[in-house]
This record gives structure tokens, C-alpha cells and sequence, in this order.
């Protein structure tokens, strides 16, 4: 079994990121889950959030924009539509998009998907929000 | 023989030609920069995902989504046609034309359906009149709004692939290989492929954990799949599209330089010999007049 997990991280973008990693610690969408060399093969859908990854001792912090996660034998996938380091983002930008997805939720009119679609922004916003300030 | 006048139009008219060709070289240049860095920076992205779908096909049992559906029989097939909506690149659009149509001629007839769904105006109105089952067409796709394109075809596909109106869906593009390359490609997106040589080590592919639920986690994910295979070609097309405009433009330029060259040595060869007869002219007329006198 190996010692150290390879952690990809992918948007339709670029590849941001592929390195080895002790553990990662993702947005679930059914909450929040670790990953430690040797778990079995599993399939999950991440949801905006925070994903952490520990590398010798040193942790990082990046906001992910929803996606998937693959993990088979101790690779692990990302694949997210965006992906931000906390401190790239720009808290007044960030307010804004907050307000501005707060306003259109409370105006909100429309069938269940595009409810969904519209919490999944206001999560994202309010993540980046927090995360900026 | 022309004119001196004839050939001096000529030579301009030939160098008018050899500017805007030029310029269209330098306009594709930097739009194939811009767009090939997008398109190499995505492919990791499409390669990804078709190896979580082929990891889930190899995994999970048919029945469990209708995506993963696999058809004992392969009836109708949707090839997705890719061109460009411009001429002037060059054999870009002729070899897939082409193609395609010993395509229809040597496989197509092994199904009872081929139907079409064009993505640019070249394929589209090269079959316009030829009574092929069109399905849908979009024109005026570019570096903007590729990622809207491709999210509509991709739907499209899953909504007749998940209505057994299609039971495969081919991407037919230009791959981009490099700058002076591009391979025509047929690309088989729907059924999923399983994953070829996949370890057993963890039991004979035990299944996944999934998170949320099977269904839900499957519905989230293979539409995604489809949309990123989709988004790649589209790319790839882009690219390839502005690569292959970019050759033939500065082959044209340098066709018209060599016109240019062979046309002002005709203009002085034709100068030099209209010189001469002048010459011949007064020398005779001297000559002429000096006998009289």
C-alpha cells in the first residue's frame, strides 16, 4: 500500500494541481470527508466548499466550486468547475456577488432545478465571502 | 505580349490580394495562440473525466442509468459534425467532407439510422441538399461562447441517448495534433466505454462507495462527462480551424510573392524590350535621314 496519496485537481480550465499528498479532506455533498492512503474505490459529488490537502505536515486551503471526486487505488481526482486559493479572492468582489445572489433568491421564481442551482451560488458566495474577508 | 500598363494593374492587384492574405495569417496566429492555450489547458480535464465514466461503466450494471445504457444492437447513430462557418483555411473542411462521405458509403449503411447534428456552416450546407437526416444545426460557433455550444449539443445528446432515440453518438472533428497537423478523428462518446486495463487488484472491480446515492451521484456525473467530451472536440475544432487558416494563409502569401516576383521581371523584361524597339526606332529614323540628306 502506498504512503501517500496523488491528489489531481482539474477544472475544464487547467490542471491546477497534481502532487503527492498524506491527506485530503473534501466537501461532500452529503458532508464534509477524509481520505487516507488505502480507501476503497468511491464516487462522490462535491458541493461548494472548502478542500484541504496536508503534505508534510503543511496544510492548504482552497475553495472549490462543486464537482466530483474519484478515488480509486490511493489517486485522487478532483474534478470542480473552479477553484480559488482564499487568498486570490478579492473581499469586495466577493460582498458584491453575495448581495447580488442574495437579492435574486429573495426575487427568486422558478421550478426546483434552478432553486438548486441558485443555493449552490449563494453557498459558493457566501464561502467566498467569508473566505476573502 | 501585355501592356506595360496591363501587367503594372496586374502587380498591384496581386500585391492588394498578398496584404489581406497576409494580415488573415497574423489575425488566425494570435486567435490560434489564444485558443490553443485554452484548449491545452483543458484536455487534462476531458481526459479525466472519460476515465471516471469508463471506471463507473466497467463498475456498474447497465440498469443502474439510463447513460450507462449499452444496446445489444446498434440501429441509429448520431454523428456529430464538426466544421468550420468560414472558408479560406485551406483543406480543413474538404478532408472531413470528404471523409465522411466514404464514411457513409463504407460504414454508415451497417445501421438503419444515421442522422446528423452540425456544428458549422460548411457541413451543414455541404449536406444541405444531399437528403441526409439532419437533426439539428448550430452556426456562428467561436472562442466565446464555445462552453454555451457545447453544453446545448451535450444536452441534446443525453436527452436522445437516455430517450433510445440514438443508441450511439459519434464526434466527428479535426484533432488538433500540432500547428502544422490535425488528424480527422471519429469519436464514439455515448455508449461509455469501459475503462481498458484497470487493475483487478482491488476484487474483480469491486464496486464503488458512493456519496450522495448511486442514482444521484450517476446523474451528476455522467451528464458532466458527456458535456466535457463535447467541449473538447469543440475546442479542437477551434484550434485545428485557426491552425489549418493560419498554413494556407501563409502559403497564399508566399504563392503571391512568387507571382509578384515573375510579374516584375515580365514588366521589365517587357519594359527593356519596348526600350529597345524605341531605340531601334530613332536609330533607323537617323540613319533613314541621314541617306536622304
Amino acid at each position: 500500500m502506498a504512503e501517500k496519496l496523488h491528489l489531481e485537481i482539474i477544472t475544464p480550465l487547467e490542471l491546477v494541481l497534481s502532487e503527492e499528498v498524506d491527506e485530503v479532506v473534501a466537501p461532500g455533498e452529503v458532508g464534509e470527508f477524509g481520505i487516507l492512503p488505502g480507501h476503497i474505490p468511491f464516487l462522490s459529488l462535491l458541493s461548494p466548499g472548502e478542500l484541504k490537502y496536508t503534505s508534510g505536515g503543511t496544510e492548504t486551503r482552497l475553495i472549490v466550486w462543486g464537482g466530483l471526486a474519484d478515488i480509486r487505488e490511493d489517486r485522487v481526482k478532483v474534478l470542480v468547475d473552479g477553484v480559488e486559493r482564499p487568498e486570490d479572492i478579492e473581499p469586495e468582489e466577493a460582498k458584491a456577488e453575495l448581495d447580488k445572489v442574495s437579492e435574486e433568491m429573495k426575487s427568486f421564481e422558478g421550478d426546483s432545478a434552478g432553486l438548486k442551482e441558485l443555493q449552490r451560488r449563494l453557498r459558493l458566495a457566501e464561502l467566498r465571502a467569508s473566505a476573502g474577508a | 505580349m501585355p501592356s506595360l500598363k496591363q501587367i503594372r494593374t496586374k502587380i498591384n492587384s496581386v500585391k492588394g490580394t498578398r496584404r489581406i492574405m497576409s494580415a488573415m495569417k497574423l489575425i488566425s496566429a494570435v486567435k490560434l495562440q489564444k485558443v490553443q492555450g485554452t484548449l491545452l489547458s483543458s484536455r487534462p480535464y476531458s481526459h479525466a473525466m472519460k476515465e471516471i465514466a469508463g471506471s463507473i461503466a466497467l463498475r456498474c450494471d447497465p440498469e443502474w442509468h439510463p447513460l450507462l445504457r449499452d444496446p445489444e444492437e446498434t440501429k441509429n447513430i448520431q454523428l456529430v459534425f464538426m466544421t468550420s462557418d468560414r472558408g479560406l483555411c485551406g483543406s480543413f473542411n474538404s478532408n472531413l467532407i470528404r471523409k465522411i462521405e466514404t464514411y457513409m458509403v463504407t460504414d454508415a449503411p451497417r445501421y438503419e439510422n444515421v442522422s446528423f447534428r452540425f456544428i458549422g456552416r460548411r457541413g451543414r450546407d455541404h449536406f444541405a441538399r444531399s437528403g441526409v437526416a439532419v437533426t439539428d444545426s448550430v452556426i456562428g460557433l467561436n472562442e466565446r461562447n464555445y462552453g454555451d455550444v457545447s453544453g446545448a449539443v451535450s444536452k441534446a445528446l443525453v436527452r436522445e441517448y437516455t430517450g433510445g432515440r440514438i443508441d450511439e453518438a459519434v464526434l466527428v472533428y479535426n484533432y488538433f495534433k500540432s500547428a502544422l497537423t490535425q488528424i480527422i478523428t471519429f469519436e464514439r462518446v455515448l455508449p461509455i466505454e469501459p475503462l481498458e486495463g484497470a487493475s483487478e487488484q482491488d476484487g474483480v472491480y469491486a464496486d464503488y462507495k458512493y456519496e450522495p446515492q448511486r442514482k444521484e451521484l450517476l446523474d451528476g456525473v455522467l451528464p458532466r462527462y458527456v458535456e466535457a467530451r463535447v467541449q473538447r472536440a469543440v475546442l479542437e475544432t477551434l484550434t485545428s480551424e485557426q491552425a489549418s487558416r493560419m498554413t494556407a494563409m501563409d502559403n497564399a502569401t508566399r504563392n503571391a510573392d512568387s507571382v509578384i516576383s515573375q510579374l516584375t521581371l515580365l514588366f521589365n523584361k517587357t519594359r527593356q524590350a519596348n526600350v529597345t524597339s524605341e531605340l531601334m526606332d530613332i536609330v533607323n529614323g537617323t540613319e533613314s535621314m541621314k541617306k536622304g540628306g
